[in-house]
């Protein structure tokens, strides 16, 4: 069985409408598309053992398939810079928490100046299609996105790289490096393979995808299944 | 098994079954449009008082038709057709078009009676179009089922697909009396219990009488299906598609941005980019894009030239160029401005786009766009030509048959003409160009509508 697999498998076996951020992302990694490092955690003990781990400036969310809009809830803390921070922000997040013994996920603080998204949604009539577009608050503000059903090829792909209004942004910009069009490519390409190969996959949010240099990296992620099936 | 359509678009023999004398009938305009279309197949008529109808014999019920008619088209209540293909089937009829409305476009009773029918067609293995559609037109073979008053339908080498009646009837009758191009096959698919929109475009992907495809739809039956034929398909010919209407849609998941973001729009938008169809937003557009193509190659790219008679006109249509039909006005090879500089006056810089009036008012009308037309056809840097014609009593009426001479000297590139002139002289030359193989749009914006519409079927081509 692959990984894939037993994460759906775990997730359908427990009645879940969704896969958990760490689930969601160790999926997309399976297929190819570059992640943040990220460790789980149970307690405070082990969430800095993995802080010293992957080394700080580091992000701490609550990591629970009951749990979305992380951030509205106050259940995410960025750019920790030390352990005292980190010990603050773990208490912090604790007594929020909807959930009793959630998980933490600790992650390297990716810093890059432009958010992307990509998705992948099954329509009723075209079967699995891949999103592209401009990420973080500015996929709900602008809404400027693009999609083709999946499979993608690798000019499908480029072609809806140069389709956004803001393809700009890909370029070298602002003193940053032009982003690694071909990582992207296999991004958009892997989502596609994702949605054609798991029907019990009903959507997927890759937002944001940060680009880190030149290199798109998957910083959060969320799986949507199909629950009908 | 591969199903053919080859007796809907080719039927050696026809059976209309519900025809009647009865005037301003249906089953009787049927027998109208056979007969003007000259269909040189068998026909034969049936109708439970027999007799006779335009001197033919009317079979009093299906039972009594020979055996192994190719096609039947039915004009009955929508109540009877169940029975009716029934009947065919028995006498060995394959290919049915079903006119009759009343099914599920109108009520629980008429889904009911459509489900019955989905049912028949698959116990009795006939093909069937409809039904609530006028079927099929396939001018090669001479052949109408439309039920609509036509006339002769005019031969040419555009297809359409449209989701029911509506381009075999009132758009063919405009098509055929107030344009000068023709059609191969017309299909209005209607309520698709069998034949769907996926079925007819394999017809005409593969059909040596269909060179452009239009496509008028508000729902696909077999979407990924139709989307990998036309994938296929616009390789080699061009498919123009206006989508009508919104599909179902809403059932995607709760709770993700892509998700959120997936409408029906944008998601047909991509659908319909990655299988190289153009979209189009305007119903003229099914009929001025399909004139232009039926006069004039694809162009080769999206670089124009145009003239006109004002400076206003070389402003805005330069500005919506840019803005808004993705076509480029370039700069145009040395030779060619040069060219434009010598018909001109010396007072005022030549280019593109081209200002034709100074050299109008010391050359005339017709040495002007006769002597523009051609320094920008022979630019490199031009892919299509759009003369806008001044024609009014006072400034002179040239004879326009330079246009004519100059498309056929330049047969690779599109030249659209417009105009901004008196009605009377937009007629003329409408009926003087038009014949001899020159389009023309009665609104100055419209060559350039069409431009980027084909323009962007040439870049699909082009990607291979």
């Amino acid at each position: 069985m692959t990984e894939t697999e037993m994460i759906l498998n775990a997730a359908r076996e427990q009645n879940r409408k969704t896969l958990s951020e760490f689930e969601s992302a160790r999926l997309l990694a399976a297929f190819g598309i570059p992640t943040v490092k990220g460790i789980l955690a149970q307690n405070l003990e082990e969430v800095k053992k993995a802080a010293e781990g992957i080394g700080y400036p580091v992000v701490l969310k609550l990591c629970s398939p009951e749990v979305s809009h992380k951030t509205e809830s106050g259940l995410v803390a960025l750019d920790l810079r030390d352990e005292a921070d980190l010990e603050l922000a773990f208490r912090r997040i604790n007594g929020s928490s909807p959930v009793k013994d959630a998980d933490y996920l600790v992650q390297e603080m990716v810093k890059g100046g432009r958010e992307l998204v990509v998705g992948m949604v099954r329509d009723p009539q075209f079967g699995p299609c891949v999103m592209f577009g401009l990420g973080g608050i500015f996929t709900e503000v602008l809404g400027d996105v693009t999609f083709r059903p999946a499979p993608l090829d690798e000019s499908d792909a480029m072609e809806m790289l140069m389709e956004i209004r803001g393809n700009k942004i890909l370029g070298a910009v602002r003193g940053m490096e032009a982003v690694d069009l071909d990582s992207l490519v296999q991004c958009l390409m892997a989502m596609g393979k994702i949605g054609t190969a798991h029907e019990e996959i009903q959507a997927i949010d890759v937002n944001p995808l940060i680009v880190k240099g030149s290199s798109p990296v998957a910083v959060d992620a969320l799986v949507i299944l199909n629950t009908s099936s | 098994m591969i199903r053919k359509l080859d007796s809907f678009f080719e039927p050696r023999s026809v059976t209309v079954i519900g025809a009647t004398s009865g005037r301003h009938k249906p089953g009787n305009d049927i027998l109208l449009n056979i007969a003007a279309n000259g269909y040189s197949g068998e026909l034969y008529l049936v109708n439970p008082k027999g007799g006779e109808i335009m001197g033919k014999k009317v079979h009093c019920s299906i039972g009594d038709l020979p055996e192994g008619i190719d096609l039947a088209v039915i004009i009955l209540p929508a109540i009877q057709n169940p029975q009716a293909i029934r009947e065919c089937a028995v006498r060995g009829i394959n290919a049915i078009v079903l006119a009759a409305g009343g099914f599920s476009e109108v009520d629980e009773e008429g889904r009911l009676l459509q489900a019955e029918l989905e049912a028949v067609v698959k116990e009795t293995g006939v093909r069937v179009i409809g039904p609530n559609t006028s079927g099929v037109t396939s001018t090669p073979f001479n052949f109408t089922s439309s039920f609509f008053p036509l006339g002769r339908i005019p031969r040419g080498h555009i297809s359409y697909i449209a989701q029911t009646g509506n381009f075999a009837t009132h758009t063919m009758r405009y098509i055929a009396t107030g344009e000068h191009y023709g059609v191969a096959r017309v299909v209005g698919i209607g309520n698709k219990v069998d034949v769907d929109e996926s079925d007819v475009l394999e017809y005409y992907a593969t059909d040596p009488e269909t060179e452009a495809i239009f496509v008028y739809l508000e729902s696909l039956k077999s979407p990924r299906r139709f989307l990998e034929t036309a994938r296929e398909t616009t390789r080699r010919k061009p498919i123009i598609m206006l989508k009508g209407g919104s599909t179902e849609g809403g059932s995607h998941a709760a709770g993700a941005h892509t998700a959120a973001l997936a409408s029906d729009d944008r998601i047909i938008d991509g659908a319909l980019k990655q299988a190289g169809i153009a979209r189009i937003y305007k119903y003229s557009h099914l009929i001025l894009a399909a004139k232009a193509l039926s006069a004039m190659p694809l162009p080769k790219g999206n670089r124009v030239s145009f003239l006109a008679p004002s400076g206003a006109m070389l402003v805005a249509m330069t500005d919506m160029c840019q803005k808004y039909w993705n076509l480029k006005v370039p700069a145009l090879e040395e030779s060619g401005r040069r060219r434009l500089q010598e018909i001109s006056p010396p007072y005022i810089r030549m280019r593109n786009p081209v200002d034709i009036w100074p050299s109008a008012i010391v050359h005339g009308i017709e040495f002007a766009y006769r002597e523009g037309m051609e320094a920008v056809l022979k630019d490199s840097h031009i892919d299509a030509v759009v003369p806008i014609l001044m024609i009014t009593d006072e400034t002179g009426v040239p004879d326009l048959q330079f246009i004519v001479d100059l498309a056929r000297r330049y047969p690779e590139k599109p030249i659209y003409a417009t105009f901004s002139a008196e009605k009377k002289h937009m007629e003329a030359a409408k009926a003087f160009l038009e014949p001899r193989g020159v389009p023309t749009f009665p609104m100055i914006e419209e060559p350039f509508e069409v431009l980027s519409v084909l323009a962007q079927c040439r870049k699909y081509m082009d990607r291979g």
